[in-house]
């Protein structure tokens, strides 16, 4: 596949946030006392078991509904508002079925009522590697292949904060990591805050590694190498190693 | 789905060049499976005719109770002339009724989904409209409606719209929950919500709820007309049958039934290739898939 030339980065810079409070969801705490620091231009991995609060805290971040109530504060270093600034991805493309790739890529300006720029839209396909596929549906695209136009959608709309739900966990392995490459590419200069159960995943991306468990959040140093780093590397399968023994509960 | 493409694309190559047994066997077996498809109703169809006429001929059954084929095609040829007009009324009753009938129950439908008081409020009454015999309602409508085109059409609306609103409600209910999130991260208002997502979403739902209103929009109207049951210039072909039974014309009888058969035939065959259309590309009913 041949690669176009790069995209503009985030044509606004990119602030570091902050998420701090206590979470409670039907009168039983799910998190409380939360202190997470989202560093600015660089990978945050969020890296936990299910059912930590992990997804509550995207959708925090984003100003989605949770179902709970939230006694906390949210912010971005440059004050501006945070939920109005971000772009999601997550395990399920969130593609909608009836609209060509150019369709939904292009459905953000659609429904701020603005004319797509339709050629940005194409360089941006292109970019990720879907070129002779602008105008199929998502049923007649592979698992990976609507994943990569859900990059392509948050390439469209260029903003500097980016959270990633899980977003490669139901792809096969080769796939994951050709995903895993191309996101941390194309993302470049953006605040990433990504989601994810698999240790892997975080020791591969991470500039920053978080654990969130029962017990609340715990900072984990990365290795020194910067991301992306090898699977092969002996400090990342010894870091994979660790953070593997720290999920199940024994000391990182 | 990448090893489906890739198998549709081997698949038109060997079809063009079979080689190997298997393949050969495959195609055969389609081949022989798109023939049957046609040719097992036609068969049937053939089959019972024949026996139909036997029956008839065999035992002298008396044309007045149990007319032949042969009867009732000369009907058909015979009264064309007064059979053709009536059934271009009730074809007009009856797509009037659809249209209708797809008006209200997607404007309802929508009116429901834009507030859960509003549906819990009027849903109720929706249904008890459904489960009321049209038959009983029909009386008092052509009471109380001076024109008889617009009661016949009331009738059938009341028959057709339910399916339309009821799938339709289920269908806007039905977008993908996570879609959903992404809109309101847009900054999507209600109405774009409804218009790129909700609609589009409800679209094979809609679909699913008109094929089964078509066939209830001509099951209304000829039983409203039953109930008008008045003759003269402007009268369906459900009249048709209820004065050729009154004068025991049996054959005229058969003709008009199997005229109001087919009608509904190709309005069930028409909506299923609209539907068939609109959803191609997207939506797993239509998408056609090997293995």
């Amino acid at each position: 596949m041949s690669k176009a030339p790069a995209p503009a980065p985030a044509s606004v810079s990119a602030p570091a946030l902050r998420l701090t409070g206590d979470f409670h969801h039907a009168g039983r705490p799910l998190f409380t006392g939360l202190d997470l620091a989202i560093a600015d231009r660089g990978w945050t991995c969020l890296l936990g078991p299910s059912g930590v609060g992990k997804s509550t805290v995207l959708r925090l971040l984003a100003g989605l509904d949770t179902g709970g109530t939230f006694d906390g504060d949210i912010s971005a270093s440059d004050g501006a508002p945070v939920a109005t600034r971000i772009a999601f991805m997550a395990q399920s493309d969130l593609l909608a079925p009836w609209l060509d790739v150019v369709g939904n890529v292009t459905l953000g300006a659609r429904l701020r009522g603005e004319a797509p720029d339709l050629v940005r839209a194409r360089a941006l396909i292109e970019r990720v590697g879907l070129a002779g596929h602008v105008d199929k549906r998502p049923a007649s695209l592979s698992g990976g292949m609507r994943q990569r136009v859900a990059l392509a959608r948050v390439l469209m709309e260029d903003r500097p904060i980016v959270l990633l739900d899980e977003p490669f966990a139901a792809l096969d392995a080769r796939t994951r990591a050709e995903m895993q490459e191309l996101a941390f590419e194309v993302l470049e200069g953006r605040t990433v805050l990504l989601v994810t159960h698999d240790p892997a995943e975080a020791v591969r991306l991470g500039h920053h590694l978080f654990i969130l468990s029962e017990d609340g959040l715990t900072r984990v140093d990365v290795p020194a190498s910067p991301p992306i780093r090898a699977v092969d590397a002996p400090e990342t399968m010894e870091m994979q190693a660790r953070l593997f023994h720290a999920l199940r509960g024994r000391p990182a | 789905m990448t090893a489906n493409l890739d198998t549709t694309a081997s698949l038109n190559v060997e079809a063009a060049a079979p080689v190997d047994p298997a393949e050969l066997r495959k195609a055969r077996r389609e081949r022989v499976d798109r023939t049957a498809r046609w040719l097992l109703p036609v068969v049937v169809m053939v089959a019972t005719i024949a026996l139909w006429q036997w029956y008839v001929d065999a035992f002298k059954v008396p044309h007045y109770i149990l007319p032949g084929p042969d009867r009732v095609v000369q009907a058909l040829i015979a009264d064309w002339s007064m059979l053709w007009p009536a059934l271009l009324i009730t074809i007009a009753i009856t797509l009037g009724a659809l249209v209708i009938a797809t008006i209200g129950g997607v404007g309802l439908a929508v009116l429901f989904a834009q507030s859960k008081w509003v549906e819990m409020s009027f849903f109720p009454y929706a249904v008890i409209l459904q489960v009321t015999p049209v038959i009983v309602i029909a009386p008092l409508i052509f009471i109380y409606v001076p024109s008889k085109i617009a009661g016949l059409l009331i009738c059938a609306w009341i028959v057709a719209f339910f399916p339309i609103l009821s799938n339709t409600t289920l269908g806007l209910n039905s977008a993908d929950h996570n879609l959903r999130n992404l809109f309101q991260l847009y900054g999507a208002t209600r109405w774009q919500t409804l218009r790129y997502l909700r609609l589009p979403a409800a679209l094979p739902y809609f679909l699913g709820g008109l094929k089964i209103a078509g066939g209830l929009s001509l099951i209304g109207a000829i039983v409203a007309e039953f109930v008008a049951g008045t003759g003269g210039l402007g009268s369906g072909l459900a009249f048709k049958i209820l004065e050729a039974s009154y004068r025991l014309n049996i054959p005229r009888m058969f003709a008009a039934i199997l005229l109001i058969s087919v009608t509904g035939i190709i309005i069930f065959a028409s909506l299923s290739v609209l539907s068939h259309l609109l959803l191609r590309h997207w939506h797993e009913s239509a998408i056609k898939r090997d293995s």
